[in-house]
């Protein structure tokens, strides 16, 4: 049955993939991976975006997750974008067990505010909409750039609210700040580094408080009608169950 | 007092790096600057909408005085595709750069 599932998922992808227009372009390129950027896509531009994110976790458990996702990203006007996270899968191993799982498929929309380039700031704002197997996870974000030249600065504020499990009545809220800089060597090549400053709220109180944060590298190459981009995390707070690394990989390119 | 001192240096920096890609508005000089071809002020305001739209989305923008007039046609042609622009609006980017260019702003 869960075979049966997943051919039909894997078949609704390739459907899709098929019936895109193959004259569009590259909807942008990315010097981020943990976070996004205020210019939105090109109206009529099309591009498959692929997420490898890989955590580990260093605890006596000792436990590793791979995520996956494959994101259609469309420009509809020169200020709005859409996005399908088509499907997002996690692959999940400890000392004892290792699993595979599909974790749910998203609506994305960014309207861009003003340019970074000629504005004294580049604003965006960003809402989405998630839905899984006993889960589902609502997300929206401000986001704020200015372009300096050839560096790039960039900050996300985020707010998420998830509810998990049976009947969904486990639920969590998360407010994120992300801060990244980022310089271009070249056209084609950037550097840069990576923030993040979560606070996490199980159940939406504060009892616990779950503070976390990370910061790391990142590397971005864009060539003709396709990119890459790779940031490495790592924990700088000393929270037990959370990630100690993370390493996310975004590959994209246009039809 | 050190704090200050690095503070500045990074402001100082980023608005050198600014100063490098200043993209000037469009003025009625523009149009004028044009040796032997005549571009109207819609044109070049349109250029410059799409220059600071469109070419950020995979690159921050080189200083337009980076490359000599005669290489920018080429150079916008070869990501007009990837930028999804059309001909005209190419054509745009192209006059305001060399408008810029030509009142040697």
């Amino acid at each position: 049955m869960i075979q049966r599932n997943l051919w039909k998922k894997f078949t609704l992808l390739i459907l899709l993939l098929w019936i895109l227009p193959v004259t569009a372009a590259l909807a942008g390129a990315r010097h981020f991976t943990f976070l996004y950027e205020a210019p939105t896509s090109a109206p009529g531009s099309v591009e498959l975006e692929n997420w490898i994110t890989w955590e580990r976790v260093t605890n006596s458990e000792q436990s590793d997750q791979i995520g996956f996702r494959h994101e259609i990203e469309i420009g509809v006007t020169d200020h709005f974008q859409a996005s399908i996270y088509l499907v997002d899968w996690l692959y999940e191993r400890d000392r004892t067990q290792s699993s595979f799982n599909y974790s749910g498929s998203a609506i994305e929309l960014i309207y861009n505010l003003t340019n970074p380039v000629i504005d004294p700031v580049g604003l965006s704002i960003y809402g989405e909409i998630k839905g899984g197997r006993q889960h589902f996870e609502l997300e929206s974000k401000l986001i704020a750039q200015k372009n300096f030249g050839p560096v790039i600065l960039d900050y996300n504020l985020t707010l998420e609210a998830e509810w998990e499990e049976q009947g969904l009545q486990e639920r969590q809220g998360e407010l994120q700040q992300a801060l990244g800089a980022s310089y271009e060597l070249s056209p084609r090549l950037s550097v840069g580094l990576e923030f993040l400053h979560e606070f996490v709220f199980p159940d939406w109180r504060d009892e616990e408080k779950i503070r976390n944060v990370f910061v790391g590298p990142n590397v971005a190459f864009r060539h003709q009608n396709w990119f890459i981009t790779v940031t490495a995390l790592a924990q700088a707070t000393d929270t037990q169950d959370e990630a100690d690394f993370k390493v996310r990989t975004i590959f994209g390119f246009g039809f | 007092m050190k704090k200050v001192s690095m503070i500045s240096i990074v402001v100082a920096c980023l608005l050198a790096c600014e100063s490098a890609n200043y993209v000037p508005p469009v003025t009625p000089q523009m149009a004028a600057a044009r040796k032997g071809r005549h571009v109207d002020v819609t044109t070049l305001r349109e250029g410059r909408r799409l220059l600071v739209h469109r070419c950020i989305e995979c690159h921050t923008l080189p200083p337009l005085w980076h490359y000599a007039i005669e290489d920018w046609p080429k150079i916008v042609n070869s990501m007009s595709h990837r930028a999804s622009l059309k001909p005209a609006e190419r054509d745009a980017i192209v006059a305001y750069i060399i408008a810029v260019r030509s009142t040697g702003q």
